[in-house]
């Protein structure tokens, strides 16, 4: 009965905590909303370049509408001259207008270099200040420069008096077939969003228990009455119980707001969940206990979220992160959660294969309630 | 208050004093060492190899050849190669169909799969760009053989005839595709706003409770605020010119626009977060809820800044929301200078927006007037 009575003090205490209401459940939602906002066309498409032709001739026209006609690119305009074009790109850039990022240069004799089989080199130059931008543009022209590629084939062995089917079939003597898994149109919401939003769960949840040790620490109320171990427990079970629900939401109608897809299971995705959320907990509970003031909790949680998602190993690839720093960003449980729930969702790993992740969480969650519960302890203890 | 005094408040309060001093240059480092490696290399991919021939151990060693890629793993079936693109130990693998060779020969064009793991966009497009140049130089190389042993040409015409068009790419303004260079600086800047927003939030609650007392957040005057935080401007401004510095000189990152221009916008955009932060305070009164919501209007700037994603790509929403955070501002400056050197007009063009901080400024001023008038009453 005592303990029930704690239960209902907790959660009335966390519920009348501004700064934990306002942390836990508006941030929670504007952020599923903010975060993936910049990404909703999901993948950028038709950039501006620019076009000089020095060539004229029919088949360097037809590359210039091949190239017009890949959904990565758009010509907009035509220069006459290397020297203009690059004036433009720059001028664009002087007046502070996203114009044209890239110069495609076809070269003078394309088309007889091409009959005569003396492969002829188009020449590109792009702006890499932006990857993303400058990425999609060389993948359009390389898809036109090899369907040119291979029209040109196919009329050379045409002439040669081979049949069409076989000449269609014959252009490269190996076909190679790129299938993208996982994430098969290369949406860019489908690759940041279901890392940024565990993270986000993290981080207020690290925050909210942290604010509410932090308020109590000075003052007087019910958990001083109760045992450490009592609040401790209560405390733990109350915010992961609401983060569970949280977490409905982001993995559910978040999930489906933006059509990500949610392969695992629900028991699968609750192995993962319990010690995620726990240890998360903990953590915060920890921060709470050892700084003096509420409102560091909120800042040091908030200056740690960049480096915490760029070393999680989905957007920046583990393989090469120097070793020390995966040794650190392993010590919290956004990385191996983000890592198990990409796998276990977005790829349809089985417990099986994320074993070791779970197993790093399970020891996060035993290493963050040891200390969690011995800073808490002390704090709560002393006046 | 004094400067004197101002300087024993910030030196006295350990977590203020770490919280802008050593603790921004940790973070920043800790950014750089995560993006040490500015080019992805040796990325694990698998083969299955189900010719077991000449032509098809070409294919593989040619891939193995390519800088980004790495074959770590032979798989003798598709499906285990499939797990271990699930479990993560490799982010492609490829797939070599049986009678490769005999296929080749016969001029019957055999298909080899790729299945790359695009979850991860960043890796999946260097990933398949490196797949699709290794086996088209190995199918070159096939293609010249083959044209070479029909013996009517030369070597070079073969090469012709393998390679219709060739492409020649030069990256400008970042010339060795660095992503070091292209990442981290855009990611400490964003971090710079963050600490100067939250900071500003840090420092005046720190003097709101040297005044004394809960109530003294209603004491401190515009005046007292003013002369507070511009205590800390030359603050801020260090940390900025030191991570000017740290790229531009540290590590000689080509920067062709001028460093005063550069220097005058992170002024502009220091004092705009100030703003920010002080309206965040005065407007919830409560350093963890002014700090939640400068979090929640900074955290995901990064995304906002147009490096990775492009600005031109987002929608409305995305572009409102952009510009009113500052470093969006700052950015363009900066990529516009350091880029592409334009002149020092075009960048106080970029930072005329800057001008809209005047209105939470104005609401600021306007919170802390009435809060002190309505404390005043009460007392």
């Amino acid at each position: 009965m005592k303990k029930l009575a704690l239960l209902m003090l907790e959660i009335k205490a966390i519920m009348g905590n501004s700064a934990v209401v306002l942390t836990m459940f508006a941030g929670v939602i504007f952020y599923s909303f903010l975060y993936p906002l910049p990404y909703a066309n999901q993948t950028p498409r038709e950039q501006n370049i620019s076009i000089v032709n020095l060539d004229k001739s029919q088949a360097s026209y037809q590359l210039e509408r091949m190239v017009d006609a890949t959904p990565q690119i758009t010509v907009v305009q035509r220069d006459y001259s290397i020297k203009a074009a690059e004036e433009a790109l720059l001028t664009h850039r002087n007046n502070g207008i996203s114009g044209i990022s890239g110069i495609l240069v076809i070269p003078e004799h394309f088309y007889k270099d091409l009959l005569l089989g003396k492969s002829p080199v188009l020449a590109y130059a792009g702006d890499a200040s932006f990857f993303l931008v400058y990425g999609t543009i060389i993948e359009g022209l390389a898809n036109a420069g090899s369907t040119l590629a291979a029209k040109t084939k196919v009329s050379h062995l045409l002439t040669q008096g081979l049949p069409v089917d076989y000449a269609g079939d014959h252009v490269s003597s190996v076909k190679l077939n790129m299938k993208p898994t996982f994430n098969p149109g290369m949406g860019y919401i489908h690759y940041v969003v279901p890392a940024v939003f565990v993270l986000i769960l993290q981080q207020t949840l690290a925050m909210a228990a942290g604010l509410m040790g932090g308020t109590q620490k000075s003052g007087h109320g019910y958990w001083r009455q109760y045992s450490s171990g009592q609040v401790f427990a209560v405390r733990s079970i109350t915010l992961v119980g609401i983060y569970v629900f949280l977490s409905l939401y982001y993995f559910g109608v978040g999930f489906e707001m933006y059509g990500i897809n949610r392969l695992a299971d629900i028991p699968t995705m609750l192995a993962i969940l319990m010690p995620f959320l726990l240890s998360t907990c903990f953590i915060g509970i920890w921060l709470g206990a050892i700084l003096p003031r509420r409102e560091l909790v909120t800042f040091v949680v908030l200056i740690s979220s960049m480096p915490l998602i760029f070393s999680a190993g989905v957007i920046w690839p583990l393989e090469i992160i120097p070793s020390p720093i995966i040794w650190l960003s392993s010590l919290f449980p956004s990385t191996p959660a983000i890592q198990a729930f990409v796998a276990a969702n977005q790829m349809g790993a089985t417990l099986y294969q994320i074993m070791d992740k779970l197993l790093l969480l399970w020891g996060l969650t035993f290493l963050w309630g040891v200390v969690a519960f011995i800073s808490f302890k002390r704090s709560n203890e002393s006046d | 208050m004094t400067f004197r005094a101002q300087w024993q408040l910030f030196y006295r309060d350990k977590w203020l004093f770490s919280c802008l001093t050593w603790v921004p240059i940790l973070l920043a480092l800790s950014i750089w060492a995560i993006f040490f490696h500015g080019t992805a290399r040796d990325l694990p991919i698998g083969v299955v190899d189900l010719s077991h021939s000449q032509l098809s151990r070409t294919i593989s060693r040619q891939l193995d050849a390519s800088a980004t890629l790495a074959v770590n793993d032979n798989y003798s079936d598709v499906s285990q190669a499939k797990n271990a693109l699930i479990s993560g130990d490799i982010y492609a693998y490829v797939v070599i169909p049986g009678q490769f060779d005999r296929d080749i020969y016969r001029g019957q064009s055999p298909q080899i799969s790729a299945f790359y793991n695009s979850q991860y966009i960043l890796v999946g497009k260097l990933v398949s760009s490196a797949i699709i140049s290794a086996v088209g130089t190995a199918n070159a190389q096939i293609e010249v053989l083959g044209s070479l042993s029909d013996g009517n040409t030369t070597t070079q015409s073969a090469v012709g005839r393998a390679l219709t068009i060739r492409t020649q790419i030069t990256p400008l303004f970042n010339k060795n595709t660095n992503y070091t260079q292209f990442l981290v600086s855009a990611i400490i800047p964003a971090l710079w706003q963050i600490f100067i927003v939250a900071g500003t939030i840090l420092i005046i609650t720190a003097n709101a409770a040297n005044k004394g007392a809960a109530a003294g957040s209603t004491r401190l005057s515009v005046g007292q605020v003013m002369t507070t935080l511009s205590f800390y401007i030359p603050l801020f401004l260090l940390q900025g010119a030191l991570f000017l510095l740290w790229f531009y000189v540290g590590f000689d990152w080509p920067m062709n626009g001028s460093f005063v221009a550069l220097l005058f916008a992170q002024f502009v955009t220091c004092i705009a977060c100030m703003i920010m932060g002080a309206f965040f305070y005065f407007l919830t009164h409560d350093a963890a809820r002014a700090i939640s919501v400068a979090g929640a209007f900074t955290a995901p700037s990064f995304a906002f800044m147009g490096i990775t994603f492009p600005v031109t790509d987002m929608n409305t929403a995305a572009l409102i929301w952009r510009s009113l955070l500052p470093i969006s501002h700052y950015i363009e400056v900066q990529v516009s200078q350091v880029s592409y050197g334009v002149s020092w007009i075009v960048a106080l063009t970029q930072l005329l927006p800057m001008l809209g901080y005047l209105l939470p400024l104005f609401l600021t001023y306007l919170l802390i007037t009435k809060r002190r008038n309505s404390s005043e009453l009460a007392v």
